[in-house]
């Protein structure tokens, strides 16, 4: 009898695992984005949001859509951005206190503790993928009616609640409060990827369209995707080496 | 009883400010000043205490008004060292008696340029850390070291040049500092124009010409302070020493007009010929878009052009308010040129469609600045007129003589 062909997310687990077991300087971590089969959803958008907790006005990986031709030759097509994750990322050499660097695992990180919120590394970053903390909330103009909504304040509540990006607690406290007024960005869930879990973006795809793993490890399914002739990069001719590579 | 009236000098420690005594010019200044300052509270009361959230900069425009200040008054303080080394280490006697004042307006505005910058940061408190642990190959991170130093240099120059005494030569450590702050003059103005210059990302800033503009840009941003200095507040003995200088600082003015234009045009057509659309983008914005009228009206009509006209009219170069007003125009023009090359830059779309992505505050490429920008920019400029007079008045920098009525 034939064996069942494995769920990509399943694959990708136990990917996963076998990385998990290696030093992190052996691990290279990827994203792999199948085109072909991204439906331009947005769940991959609001499941970042959610996980990361992201304000009004900081996006880690927009959709960018695409509209062709004129009727009946028309396509939409999608492109899921993400960050980088650049080996010579020019975002980090240009910040005077070292705040956003390449982690062990070849992710870049920002510090928020660090951070000066000077947002030289959001003018470097030639993807655009990196958005400032003015310190918003999306309930903080909702209607509250005692006894009537409650809305506003529950809503508020979670919202405050802190979230766990690097592996650290952030709740939204005043505007001096890290990660307000900070430079922030997608950091490939690393809080996730840490305790086993895919990142968010990549659990959430309907598609299978956003791969993710340890491109070092030949076995895995990002390290067949990456050599694919169809694949590309954004703006290569730039020498930043992308992390995040494109099926088309 | 018939009024006496003698010159005498007094030291500046017993000096106090008496409004009645001062000049007209002194006094509209120090008006403007007081209501600009007047209206930058609020800006500044909201930006402290309440945050960023009403700036009109954001993830794709990220830097404004505060920062093209800073680029703006950053080149005037470095020009006025520059000035101030006319007098002290190049010894040219035209600029005799105007080292003083030419260094106290860089010990102001220098700390007014790192404000307005201050006010731009998403953590202001925690700049600390540039000193603390910094990142030498970030030119930010050399340019805050650098302005730090210049302004201790600034500060140690003014002490030595109190302490000389009236044509006592200068040399041994009064002139090594002076050596020392005239290259850092040029090196800081330069790396304001690197700090931009060297995001690839940024096509329109990698334009050649960017950060070597920026050192003779500051030089001619000295000039312009002199001539509002000379024109509305120096006091001379000799006052043939004023008409002098409005004949030397205007033909100065004049050389580095052109060479501005010159640049400009060197600058602007390369962009243009180049044909790079993400370079197009922004000199369509400045020529024609939504920042035409900032380029040819302020930067190009009020800034170069008219005081070209005036500065060639002699009956109105030589005349103390008009030579004052000359030198007003020309540093607003210079303010814009700053303006111009910052914002438009970033009007561009990194990724096509990126701005239409994702919806919310702050993800825009349209940038104009909000009402607390303009506010903060009011207060941060008002207190450094005010500085600057009242503390000039205090430090007889303008060789104002002391006249009692007994």
């Amino acid at each position: 009898m034939a064996q069942e062909p494995k769920d990509v997310l399943v694959r990708m687990h136990e990917d996963l695992q076998r990385a998990l077991e290696k030093a992190p300087e052996d691990r290279r971590w990827v994203m792999v984005i199948d085109l072909r089969k991204c439906v331009g959803c947005h769940a991959c958008t609001i499941a970042c949001v959610a996980e990361n907790k992201l304000p009004p006005g900081v996006v880690y990986r927009p959709v960018v859509e695409h509209e062709r031709g004129m009727y009946p030759n028309v396509t939409r097509s999608f492109l899921p951005r993400p960050c980088m994750q650049c080996d010579n990322p020019p975002c980090t050499s240009v910040c005077p206190v070292t705040a956003t660097y390449k982690n062990e695992e070849g992710v870049v990180a920002v510090d928020y503790e660090q951070c000066i919120g000077c947002r030289a590394c959001i003018v470097a970053c030639p993807y655009g993928a990196r958005t400032s903390d003015f310190g918003y909330t999306y309930t903080e103009d909702l209607p509250v009616l005692n006894g009537v909504i409650v809305g506003r304040e529950t809503a508020d509540d979670y919202e405050r609640a802190a979230s766990y990006e690097y592996g650290k607690e952030w709740p939204r406290a005043g505007h001096r409060s890290s990660p307000i007024g900070n430079a922030r960005k997608c950091h490939f869930c690393l809080h996730r990827v840490k305790d086993g879990e895919l990142p968010a973006c990549v659990s959430t795809c309907i598609g299978r369209a956003t791969l993710y793993g340890d491109a070092n490890d030949p076995d895995s399914l990002v390290a067949e995707m990456v050599n694919l002739p169809n694949v590309l990069r954004l703006k290569e001719e730039l020498g930043t080496e992308p992390r995040v590579y494109y099926l088309v | 009883m018939a009024k006496k009236e003698e010159t005498k000098t007094v030291s500046p420690a017993k000096k106090i400010f008496d409004f009645k005594s001062m000049t007209m010019a002194e006094k509209s200044v120090i008006v403007v000043g007081a209501v600009a300052f007047l209206l930058g509270v609020w800006g500044l009361y909201t930006r402290l205490f309440v945050g960023e959230r009403e700036v009109g900069y954001g993830s794709y425009v990220v830097w404004g008004l505060w920062v093209s200040m800073y680029l703006f008054l950053a080149g005037v303080a470095t020009g006025s060292y520059m000035l101030a080394a006319l007098e002290y280490l190049f010894n040219v006697p035209m600029f005799k008696g105007t080292g003083k004042a030419a260094l106290w307006a860089g010990l102001v505005t220098m700390p007014a340029a790192l404000a307005s910058i201050g006010m731009d940061l998403g953590h202001m408190e925690r700049i600390i850390k540039v000193y603390l642990q910094p990142n030498f190959f970030s030119l930010l991170a050399q340019m805050v070291w650098g302005y730090t130093i210049f302004l201790a240099i600034v500060a140690v120059t003014l002490w030595l040049a109190f302490k000389r005494k009236d044509d006592q030569p200068i040399r041994g450590f009064f002139k090594f500092v002076l050596w020392v702050g005239f290259f850092m003059a040029i090196f800081l103005s330069g790396g304001v124009g690197a700090l931009l210059g060297v995001n690839a990302s940024r096509p329109y800033w990698s334009v050649g010409l960017l950060s070597v503009q920026f050192p003779i840009f500051a030089f001619a941003s000295g000039i312009s302070l002199m001539l509002i200095v000379v024109g509305w507040f120096m006091h001379f003995k000799d006052e043939d020493q004023r008409y002098r200088l409005f004949r030397w600082l205007g033909w100065v003015a004049i050389a580095l007009s052109f060479t501005k234009i010159y640049i400009l045009w060197a600058y602007l057509s390369q962009a243009w010929y180049s044909q790079v659309p993400d370079v197009m983008v922004p000199l369509n914005e400045i020529l024609f878009g939504q920042y035409w009228w900032s380029f040819w009206i302020i930067q190009i009509a009020i800034g170069t052009v008219i005081p070209l006209i005036l500065h060639m009219t002699p009956k109105l170069a030589h005349n103390n308010f008009w030579a004052g007003a000359i030198g007003v125009m020309v540093l607003v023009g210079f303010a814009a040129a700053r303006a111009n090359i910052v914002f438009p830059a970033m009007s561009v779309e990194l990724l096509d469609g990126l701005p239409d992505a994702f919806f919310g505050p702050h993800l825009n490429i349209l940038y104009f600045p909000s009402a607390l920008e303009w506010s903060v920019t009011l207060g941060v400029l008002g207190a450094a007129v005010l500085a600057f007079v009242l503390g000039a008045e205090f430090l007889a920098v303008f060789n104002k003589p002391k006249t009692e009525v007994k």
